[in-house]
């Protein structure tokens, strides 16, 4: 039973980040933009929480600076993929090393260390306990006494789905990612929705990058993020980008990353526990893909979908 | 009399690198009428509208609008000033609804820039009935007809309630009964007081529609005349410079044994609805069959079949009484020529040279283009090629190693066109080989297709325009909904029968 | 051509630049630090070969990205395709004990191999099953890392060490030092050689290079899309395997220890990015990366910037350099556009076939 409890609280904790960030990527998505740029946001976002919760000594200025992050590293993409036309694949790879360079050498600068940093005077997310539920057995302690940022980011699932698809900005970001050309012709500039797509999906995955390093642990280590980036991005890819989708596939792989932490205990050794969240990402695009396949045609996938 | 609602003053645009586009053109637009702008490709005409529409920014020149100094930096300010334009390619979003597509850009929003749909969708209803355009507020644009789909980009413009309406070659696309529906809908719109600015080169429907016209050749303006006594040939001198023929000239076919043959070919999409239904046709050498038909009605499909991008379900394709439809592409461009219609994406590949450009499906064929081994490309086999290309077929250009994308869009379907013909004699598929070229690269294409035909050639040509299709072919197929409905003869039939053919009519409904 | 290099030396200079005002606002003298970073790298015997030593794994990861990239293929497989090919090496390397002409190329072919079933996992998955090798290539990286990782701290572990890492491979597997050159380069070079002349001479490369630029016109020309791309994913991956082996076959180490040639994978993807896929700019780059960080080395020595600085000198030269390629471009059309209005206005012709719609 308490394995179990285990289980689910880790399936939480685990998929919070990758909602975030894929919640992010959804913007882009639609905008037609191919953004791998998510690792190094989220990354960048991470240390600069750190650092933010580090030298002020509140989380708030954590979640602050970490946000920050992710939309100084949004603002470099834009500049280059959207205005200096640079190709946006390129862009990404290089943000992406940038943000694993940048990050390991002002870890080093800063903090004098080389690895990971952890220390008590970085602030964590308080746990929010919710009233009620919070003494009643088993449900309070599967619901109550996360990060809140746990709780916010089922709402914020909601609202992304609103944003895209129910107001004007949505119907303009669509349209944008299926024909700027005709967006254009309509008077909107399609350079300023792809510039707000890239924001947004740097603010969030920023914020996923606080998650990870004031939420789900309490550190900064080098390239903390592990390939979540991409994970979020080929989740996205799997639900097409439908928030509540997003939902579903993130929770799918906090399971698998919390299964392998629960595996770690037994005799599989914890290599081969650690690969599971990738495999799943395999398996999952493996059967999205037999489905896809079905679909008769052309032998080819219009591959870069995103 | 009418005022002047646009008026232009040495307008000159030049295109990266260094490509003039307008060549300082003066030009007056008077409300209330519909004004011509006719020119070959080429001629400027669409830059010119682009540049007035805020799509494109002018290098030099002034506009005025209601007399007044006026410059769009966007289109959005060309249309709060009352002008809107339809482009030549669609400005639709594909998977969006019709009543998406007219309120993008003006949407209507509520609390927190929530949509509010309710009123919105009230007046563009009223629209459509109040025009009769038949159009269903929630079909999805991809599912539409093209006719259709032209009908939405006006709709837009109504929505907008704009003054002046610039229509950007709107009969290409539309079948001759189409035509005369749209030119009603177009003189209603005058009738009521607002300006039409119609682009195209199609002479005949210039003279039926417009109350000015204004010619442009190479840039400029050659003259601006009211639609009084005029002929065609006036215009066509004027626009082309020179007295022009209106069809190439070509002897009788005689056609021999089949070469090309197509039997029960079928082929059902996703959707399952059914692209090729039963298609059956012949090729003779020394013939040129044409196949007429309104865009999506399954050419595209038939095409690729042949090449071998598409599987289809069934039937059976033969080249010389051989089965080619289980070969791979290499082994059916072996046998076969082929145009593609989008020299871009499928012709050619625009970032490599005349030479990497020239010496496809050659490099596989050609004994000269190896080197030492079978597996080693000959550098100067590729180049004696290329050479040979450029000058047989006329493509003016500055160096073999210079990028495709860097020839005018006439000389890199010459490229194209000689490369596939240097080929194959035997079967040549021809899918709209000259669209959107000048008329000196048309006349040049097709001069050589009918080259090709006279030395024995099987060719079979699908083509949107009906021109072409008549001045072409010895014989003419028409194709709707994935069927042959017709075989005709072009000598004994005209371009509203086949019109007819093209929107479904059955044998007989014609007359 | 030449606008290449120039678009490239616009693009270091200012990558240089504006790593030189990152120096100076954290107050480290930057010119000197830059100073010994060519000091430590090129200005002497020992530093040269040190850099010609890291050039040599890189021309191979760069390649590996480069012959991807250039053919639409998406292989971002390096990072784990490199340490296949280093691991298998290393195992083979310690069972297998022959006279060093034999275990030699044994070796070598071992390391292409096994990086080439690598990567061919990832191009089966795409010709099989349509999954997009951009993220199976990704995802198989981290399953590599976590394998090799279990290898090294279980199976193959060196137990009498602390840190998880191999044995030193049978001394016959070494590859021979040139009196302080590090013999790896020559190995890079001829592949280097072997894939220009299969890109410029061959009709497969042809077929490739086309596949790069677009790949309908090359499918609807006749040349076969799958079979070149098996082909292609199965060179690439080849090339990082080897680039892994060198890490244990050359060099002091001789066995295979954590986080072994940690930056390799991406410092390639980012060199082919940087050389746009051509063949002589991917030497180019990688001897230009190799340098930078040979000489970051000393550079902390003597003034002491942390040597991880050069990940962000890398990283804003790619961002650089491929920037100016976009903007010269536009640049030089802003130019003949001013040139062209002013020839137009002072009653200069245009020539024909100018026109387009």
């Amino acid at each position: 039973m308490n394995l179990l409890i285990e289980l689910i609280r880790s399936t939480f904790l685990a998929a919070v980040p990758i909602l975030l960030a894929s919640l992010g990527g959804t913007y882009t998505y639609y905008a037609d933009i191919f953004n791998i740029a998510m690792e190094g946001m989220m990354l960048i976002g991470a240390f600069t929480a750190v650092l933010g919760s580090f030298f002020s000594g509140s989380w708030v200025i954590g979640i602050l600076s970490g946000i920050a992050g992710g939309l100084f590293t949004a603002l470099i993409f834009t500049v280059f993929a959207v205005y200096l036309k640079t190709d946006e694949f390129v862009t990404g790879i290089a943000l992406n090393l940038f943000a694993l360079g940048g990050t390991t050498y002002f870890l080093r600068q800063i903090f004098s260390v080389k690895g990971a940093f952890t220390s008590s005077k970085i602030i964590p997310l308080p746990d929010w306990n919710i009233p009620i539920i919070e003494n009643i057995p088993v449900l309070g302690e599967l619901l109550s006494g996360y990060p809140f940022l746990v709780y916010i980011t089922f709402l914020i699932a909601v609202l992304v789905e609103i944003h895209i698809f129910k107001t004007k900005f949505g119907l303009r970001l669509r349209a944008t990612g299926e024909d700027d050309a005709a967006v254009d012709s309509v008077g909107i500039k399609s350079d300023i929705i792809k510039s707000k797509a890239i924001l947004l999906s740097g603010f969030y995955c920023g914020l996923a990058g606080v998650f990870l390093s004031l939420g789900y642990v309490n550190l900064f280590a080098e390239n903390m993020s592990n390939g979540r980036g991409w994970i979020s991005l080929a989740v996205i890819i799997l639900t097409r980008g439908r928030p509540l989708g997003l939902l579903f596939m993130a929770l799918l792989f906090g399971f698998f990353d919390g299964l392998g932490l629960a595996l770690q205990n037994t005799f599989i050794p914890s290599q081969f526990t650690q690969m599971v969240p990738y495999l799943a990402t395999l398996a999952a695009l493996f059967f999205y893909s037999r489905e896809k396949k079905k679909s008769k045609g052309e032998s080819k996938n219009e591959s870069m979908a995103v | 009399m009418a005022d002047p609602i646009i008026s232009i003053k040495s307008l000159l645009k030049i295109y990266p690198p260094s490509t003039v586009a307008v060549d300082g053109v003066d030009l007056v637009i008077n409300s209330g009428q519909i004004h011509a702008v006719i020119g070959e490709n080429g001629a400027g005409k669409s830059t010119l509208m682009k540049v007035i529409y805020g799509l494109t920014a002018k290098t030099d020149g002034e506009i005025y609008i209601n007399n007044k100094k006026t410059h769009f930096s966007n289109p959005q300010e060309a249309v709060n000033a009352g002008i809107g334009m339809v482009h030549q390619e669609f400005m639709l979003i594909p998977n969006y609804t019709v009543y998406e597509n007219v309120i993008l850009g003006t949407e209507p929003v509520g609390r927190f820039n929530i949509l509010k749909k309710e009123q919105s969708r009230k007046k563009v209803r009223q629209l459509i009935e109040e025009y009769n355009l038949n159009l269903q507020l929630d079909s999805i644009i991809n599912n539409i007809s093209v006719a259709a789909q032209q009908k939405v980009e006006i709709l837009k413009l109504l929505y907008r309630d704009v003054n002046v309406l610039i229509l950007d070659e709107p009969t290409a696309v539309l079948t001759p009964q189409e035509i005369e529906d749209l030119f009603m809908r177009l003189k209603k719109l005058r009738d009521e007081g607002r300006t039409i600015i119609f682009i195209s080169h199609k002479l005949d429907e210039v003279l039926d529609l417009s109350d000015i016209i204004t010619v442009m050749r190479k840039g400029k303006k050659i003259t601006t005349l009211e639609n009084k006594n005029l002929s065609k040939a006036d215009l066509a001198r004027a626009m082309i410079g020179r007295d022009v023929v209106f069809t190439v000239k070509k002897d009788k076919a005689s056609p021999k044994d089949v070469v090309f043959s197509v039997s029960n070919l079928k082929y059902k999409n996703e959707q399952g609805i059914k692209l090729l239904d039963n298609i059956s046709l012949e090729v003779r050498a020394g013939e040129i069959v044409g196949v007429a038909g309104i865009e999506g009605n399954g050419q595209y499909e038939l095409v690729r079949s042949i090449i071998g991008l598409l599987t289809p379900d069934s039937g059976e394709i033969k080249i010389n009484d051989k089965r080619i439809d289980k070969l791979n592409i290499l082994d059916r461009r072996k046998e076969m020529a082929y145009v593609p219609q989008d020299r871009k994406n499928t012709g050619s590949a625009q970032e490599l040279s005349l030479v990497d450009n020239s010496i496809m499906t050659h490099h596989r064929i050609n004994k000269n283009l190896s080197g030492a081994r079978d597996y080693i490309l000959s550098r100067r086999g590729a180049r004696d090629l290329t050479d040979k290309l450029i000058n047989k077929f006329e493509v003016i250009s500055e160096s073999k190693s210079q990028p495709i994308k860097s020839l005018s869009g006439g000389n890199q379907q010459r490229l194209i066109v000689g490369r596939e013909f240097m080929l194959s004699d035997n079967f040549i598929l021809l899918d709209n080989p000259t669209r959107g070229l000048d008329v000196g690269s048309i006349e040049f294409i097709q001069l050589e297709i009918i080259k090709k035909r006279d030395q024995g050639a099987a060719v079979l040509l699908i083509s949107a325009d009906l021109d072409e299709l008549f001045g072409l072919s010895d014989r003419l197929l028409v194709i709707h909904e994935g069927k042959i409905i017709a075989d005709k003869d072009p000598t004994k039939t005209n371009k509203e029968e086949i019109g007819a053919y093209m929107l479904g009519a059955e044998a007989g409904d014609y007359r | 051509m030449k606008r290449q290099i120039l678009t490239s030396a616009v693009g270091i200079i200012t990558a240089l630049l504006v790593g030189l005002i990152i120096m100076a606002v954290q107050g480290y003298p930057a010119f000197d630090s830059y100073y010994q970073l060519f000091n430590y790298s090129l200005f002497s015997k020992f530093s040269f070969f040190s850099t010609l030593a890291k050039t040599a794994p890189l021309i191979l990861t760069g390649l590996s990205a480069a012959v991807a990239f250039g053919s639409n293929a998406v292989n971002l497989g390096q990072v784990g395709q490199f340490l296949i090919g280093g691991i298998s090496v290393t195992a083979a390397g310690l069972y297998i004990d022959l006279p060093p002409v034999v275990m030699i190329p044994l070796l070598i072919f071992i390391a292409l191999l096994s990086g080439a079933l690598y990567s061919g996992i990832a191009a089966w998955l795409r010709l099989k099953f349509n999954m997009d090798e951009f993220i199976t290539t990704l995802m198989l990286n981290f399953v590599a890392q976590y394998f090799t990782m279990y290898l090294i701290s279980g199976p193959l572990l060196d137990k009498e060490l602390f840190s998880p890492m191999t044995r030193p491979i049978n001394k016959s597997g070494w590859l021979p030092d040139l009196g302080g050159l590090d013999s790896t380069i020559i190995i890079s070079i001829i592949l280097l050689i072997i894939i220009y002349f299969i890109w410029h001479h061959t009709k497969a490369g042809y077929e490739w290079k086309v596949m790069g630029s677009n790949e309908m016109f090359a499918k609807a020309g006749g040349a076969n899309i799958d079979k070149n791309y098996l082909k292609i994913m199965l060179i690439s991956g080849a090339l990082a395997g080897m680039a892994g082996a060198m890490l244990v076959m050359g060099g002091v180490q001789h066995r295979f220890l954590k986080g072994i040639g940690a930056n390799y994978g991406w410092d390639g993807v980012m060199i082919a990015v940087v050389a746009d896929s051509s063949i002589i700019g991917t030497a180019f780059y990688s001897f230009f990366f190799a340098m930078i960080q040979t000489g970051a080395m000393g550079m902390e020595l003597e003034t002491s910037v942390p040597s991880e600085f050069v990940l962000i000198l890398q990283s804003i030269t790619v961002l650089f350099v491929v920037a100016s390629r976009k903007s010269a471009h536009l640049l030089l059309n802003r130019i003949n556009i001013l040139l062209r209005m002013k020839n137009i206005k002072s009653g200069g012709g245009i020539k024909e076939d100018e026109f387009i719609d």
